[in-house]
């Protein structure tokens, strides 16, 4: 095994990969998934109403609205563009406070207060909007709450918005097409136009090959998946627990990769692998959309123990100590593809010399 | 047949093959052959497609593994000390498999790193296959012929000791056939041993010391091409005179008592040609398998 051989065919791969198409796809479809969720989805995925405020005075409100959880506040200054936003559903509802609101509140004048409701809102947040809008008004005016509401949480998905839920399907999409299909891709098309034949009459040995085309993607894997999450605004504070949890998603979307690479006798044949199988590597990411479904199944499939500990750490903020046993689980399955792949690499091997 | 490896061929032979044999599967592609090829000499492997020739270089170049026999590279062990042998011998493929989307240089380069040549300069190899002024240019704009020159110039990036060449000038324009003749002499007379599958006859016998005959897997003959022709062809000359205004063609055999007063009486006339009536490479090839080479 030589490391200065598995480097120069790494960096012949980086250097040949903006000339592929598959390769500059690799490096797109982290900001387009992200940007077709946020852009073209993103007033149905999220969660929280959208309120502005312009506030023609000093009052307390434009202060306690932004404290307010599940609630987006925009402070604008102009009740003229507040309007426009409104209407172009920029915004749910706008809120305009005039000037010395908060004193003729407490001198028990009963100043009007619009509230503009944009058309396109759903029912459910105008609800909210007003409903927060009044309490916060009484709070200024100083009167007490006829009951104190408490909150209680059923069902343990339930805190947890169709964003964040979709987040293990974006990190998934990143590591699968720069770890299985780019490292998949690579390895066949220098089998299919016989460069891998050229590769292997030179000192170069055909686990030198894998292991390069193993490099290239796990690279790439972890890179786009860290830019993907970073995109989406889940970026955990424990660093280290991410970090592996993403080294582990990488290492085994990239050996699916190499197993289907080394399977596949051609592009055609590699996609119809893909396609087939796809499912099985994809499947988890159905539970997490679906928290109603039993979960216990999406343990069936590998990426689940991967994909566990990345939704844990990046959405929930679980520490290394929480998802010490899901990647190990992970770590022992990617061990258990290594002899797989050493088996169906020297099986192709002999196929090329047939050939 | 002078087929067979002395102990003294042996041990200096750069190529050195004893009752060798390949199966894909029941098909037996190459049956117990034995040759060597010596530093410096170019051994034509002539045959049709399908008789053994790509899968005994496959063998030879370790893309293979022997059912039985032994191939030795240099003294090695093709199969034992592969990386070793792979290190010191040139493949040309028929295929023409480089990397489209590099320039030729850069194709050059990345293969003289694989042989753990870091600072190797390919110009003087690209002026040698009359690249040197496209070597920047990206091979998918190459011609057919310019392909295959490349093909030979990364074959020599090692300065290999062994080349092996599959149909190095197969279908290439006269100027890019003869620019891979010319550097296939100049190898040889470096000192690296060739061993050249060809379908091209006029090409075997022009380049080749020896030449191989391999049919269903097995050598029909080998040997120089002179010695071929000797021991396969007839021994006649064909003699064209002018005799009153016709011309008149007369084929003498040499093994004739009367052949020299034939000769004598021909030159008597109007004599215009004498040709020797040599066997080609192809129809003694014809006479010993029974079939072409096409």
């Amino acid at each position: 095994m030589s490391l200065s051989r598995v480097l120069n065919v790494l960096r012949k791969d980086l250097r040949l990969g903006p000339r592929s198409p598959i390769f500059l796809w690799t490096l797109v479809l982290p900001f387009a998934a992200t940007l077709l969720m946020q852009v073209v989805f993103g007033s149905l995925l999220d969660p929280n109403p959208r309120l502005g405020v312009v506030d023609l005075g000093d009052s307390e409100i434009s202060r306690d609205v932004q404290a307010i959880e599940g609630i987006r506040v925009a402070l604008l200054d102009d009740p003229a563009e507040l309007k426009e936003q409104v209407e172009a559903h920029d915004l749910d509802a706008g809120l305009i406070l005039p000037a010395g609101f908060d004193e003729a509140l407490r001198a028990g004048e009963k100043p009007p207060l619009e509230l503009y409701i944009s058309g396109q809102s759903a029912r459910s947040d105008r609800a909210i909007l007003a409903v927060t809008a009044l309490d916060l008004v009484r709070q200024v005016e100083g009167s007490a709450s006829l009951v104190d509401v408490q909150l209680v949480s059923l069902g343990e998905g339930e805190a947890l918005a169709i964003s964040e839920r979709l987040i293990p399907l974006l990190v998934l999409l990143a590591l699968v097409i720069a770890g299985v299909f780019l490292t998949s891709f690579t390895l066949v098309e220098e089998r299919e136009r016989h460069t891998l034949d050229a590769l292997l009459v030179t000192p170069l040995t055909i686990t030198e090959v894998l292991l390069s085309k193993a490099v290239l993607g796990l690279l790439l894997a972890l890179a786009m998946a860290v830019v993907t999450l970073a995109l989406n605004g889940a970026l955990s504070a424990a660093p280290v627990a991410l970090l592996l949890s993403l080294l582990a998603g990488a290492v085994m979307s990239v050996e699916i990769g190499l197993l289907y690479g080394t399977a596949a006798r051609d592009t055609k044949s590699l996609y119809t692998l893909v396609k087939s199988l796809n499912l099985l590597v994809f499947a988890p990411v159905i539970f997490y959309l679906f928290p109603d479904w039993p979960q216990w199944i999406a343990k069936l499939f590998p990426t689940y123990w991967f994909l566990e500990p990345i939704f844990e750490v990046a959405v929930n903020g679980a520490g290394l100590s929480e998802v010490w046993f899901e990647l190990l689980v992970s770590l022992a399955l990617s061990v258990a593809f290594i002899p797989v792949i050493i088996v169906l690499g020297r099986r192709m091997q002999a196929q090329l010399g047939a050939a | 047949m002078a087929a067979a490896t002395s102990a003294s061929e042996r041990t200096q032979a750069a190529i050195s093959v004893e009752d060798l044999t390949y199966a894909y599967g029941d098909l037996v592609a190459v049956d117990g052959i034995s040759f060597s090829v010596a530093p410096g000499e170019v051994l034509g492997f002539l045959g049709p497609n399908g008789a053994g020739k790509s899968t005994t270089i496959k063998v030879l170049t370790g893309q293979l593994s022997p059912r039985s026999g032994s191939a030795r590279i240099l003294g090695q062990d093709v199969g034992r000390d592969r990386p070793e042998v792979q290190a010191r011998i040139g493949v040309c493929f028929e295929e023409k498999n480089l990397y489209l989307n590099m320039s030729g240089r850069e194709n050059l380069r990345f293969f003289a790193r694989l042989f753990g040549m870091p600072r190797f300069d390919p110009d003087p190899l690209l002026l040698r296959v009359g690249l040197a002024d496209r070597g920047g240019d990206r091979v998918q704009g190459y011609s057919k012929g310019m392909r295959q020159r490349l093909m030979v110039a990364r074959t020599l990036v090692n300065h290999p000791d062994v080349l092996f060449l599959d149909e190095p000038t197969d279908g290439l324009d006269p100027v890019s056939a003869r620019t891979i003749r010319d550097i296939i002499r100049e190898e040889a007379a470096r000192g690296a041993a060739v061993l050249l599958t060809t379908h091209d006859m006029w090409e075997a016998d022009e380049l080749s010391d020896r030449v191989a005959f391999i049919n269903e897997g097995r050598i029909a003959a080998l040997d120089t091409p002179e010695n071929l022709k000797l021991q396969y062809g007839e021994r006649r000359v064909k003699v064209r005179t002018r005799v009153q205004g016709e011309i008149q063609e007369e084929l003498i055999s040499l093994d004739d008592p009367e052949a020299g007063e034939r000769l004598r009486a021909a030159a008597a006339k109007d004599l215009l040609t004498i040709h020797t009536e040599e066997a080609t490479l192809e129809q003694i090839f014809i006479r010993l398998t029974g079939r072409g080479l096409q």
